[in-house]
C-alpha cells in the first residue's frame, strides 16, 4: 500500500509517499522505524481515511493511510 | 450569499499570501445582508522570530525567520474544517457566515497567512465563534509549517495553544 508522508516526514523519507507492505497498525510502525532514518525521534500520527487513528488495527489494503508530524497551520 | 450557512466542502486555502484587499472586499459582500451587526475578524501574520541557528565553535548564532512555507493533506484539512464549520453553527446558531482563508507555499515575514471572519447579528456570537474556530484550526487541521531563516536553515513548526499568549478559554 502507497503511505502518504508530509512535513518533516517526508524531508526525511525523501519523498511524499512510500510503498509499505503493512497488515496492521503496528507492522506499519515497524515498517516505518525501518526505512526512516530517526523515525522514532519524529513525533507523528497515522491517518487512515483521513482520521487520526491511535489504536491497533488491521488493514484490509484499501485503506488511505498518512503520516502526520504536528500540525503548524495558523 | 451563497456562502451562508452552507456545509459542504469548501476549499479555505489559497496559495501564498492572503492580500490585504481580500479582507476589505469580504467586508463589502456584506453590506446586503442587513441583518448583520457584527463582523469578528482574526488575522494571523508571520512573525520573524529569532532562533538558535549555525552551530559554531562556540554557541549557536541567533537566527530569524524569513518565511514560512506552508503544506497541507488536503483531503483531510477540508474533511476536518466542514465539520468544525458544521459545529460552529450548531454552537453559535444566530452566526450568519463564516468565512476561512489559510495560505500554502512561501509566506514572507510580515505577510497574512491566515483569516477567519465570522458575521453575527451581534458581536458576542461573532467574537466567541472566531476565537473558537482559530483553536481548532490551529490544533485539528493538518497543515504544516516549515520555518525558514535568513541564513537559509529551517526547522519545522509545531503549535502549541500555550503559545497563544494566554490560557486557552
Amino acid at each position: 500500500m502507497r503511505v502518504l508522508l508530509f512535513g518533516v516526514i517526508a524531508e526525511k523519507a525523501g519523498s511524499e509517499s512510500i510503498e509499505v507492505n503493512a497488515t496492521s497498525m503496528a507492522s506499519l510502525r515497524e515498517t516505518l522505524r525501518s526505512r526512516i532514518d530517526g523515525f522514532d525521534a519524529l513525533s507523528y500520527a497515522i491517518a487512515v481515511n483521513r482520521r487520526i487513528v491511535k489504536d491497533d488495527m488491521t488493514f484490509a489494503g484499501s485503506e488511505e493511510i498518512a503520516v502526520l508530524p504536528p500540525f503548524a497551520g495558523g | 450569499m451563497s456562502e451562508t450557512k452552507a456545509h459542504k466542502v469548501k476549499d479555505i486555502f489559497v496559495e501564498g499570501p492572503i492580500p490585504p484587499n481580500l479582507i476589505a472586499t469580504s467586508i463589502a459582500k456584506h453590506a446586503t445582508r442587513t441583518d448583520i451587526g457584527a463582523h469578528e475578524i482574526f488575522l494571523g501574520q508571520v512573525r520573524a522570530d529569532v532562533r538558535d541557528g549555525r552551530l559554531t565553535a562556540d554557541n549557536r548564532l541567533p537566527t530569524t525567520v524569513a518565511a514560512i512555507e506552508y503544506t497541507t493533506y488536503r483531503d483531510m484539512a477540508l474533511e476536518r474544517m466542514t465539520s468544525i464549520r458544521e459545529e460552529a453553527f450548531t454552537r453559535w446558531p444566530s452566526m450568519t457566515c463564516l468565512h476561512v482563508h489559510h495560505s500554502l507555499g512561501t509566506i514572507k515575514a510580515g505577510e497574512l497567512c491566515f483569516m477567519v471572519f465570522a458575521s453575527a447579528p451581534h458581536r458576542q456570537g461573532a467574537r466567541e465563534a472566531v476565537a473558537w474556530v482559530v483553536d481548532r484550526i490551529k490544533t485539528e487541521l493538518p497543515i504544516f509549517g516549515k520555518e525558514i531563516y535568513i541564513d537559509d536553515t529551517h526547522q519545522w513548526k509545531h503549535n502549541d495553544l500555550r503559545d497563544s499568549g494566554s490560557s486557552p478559554a
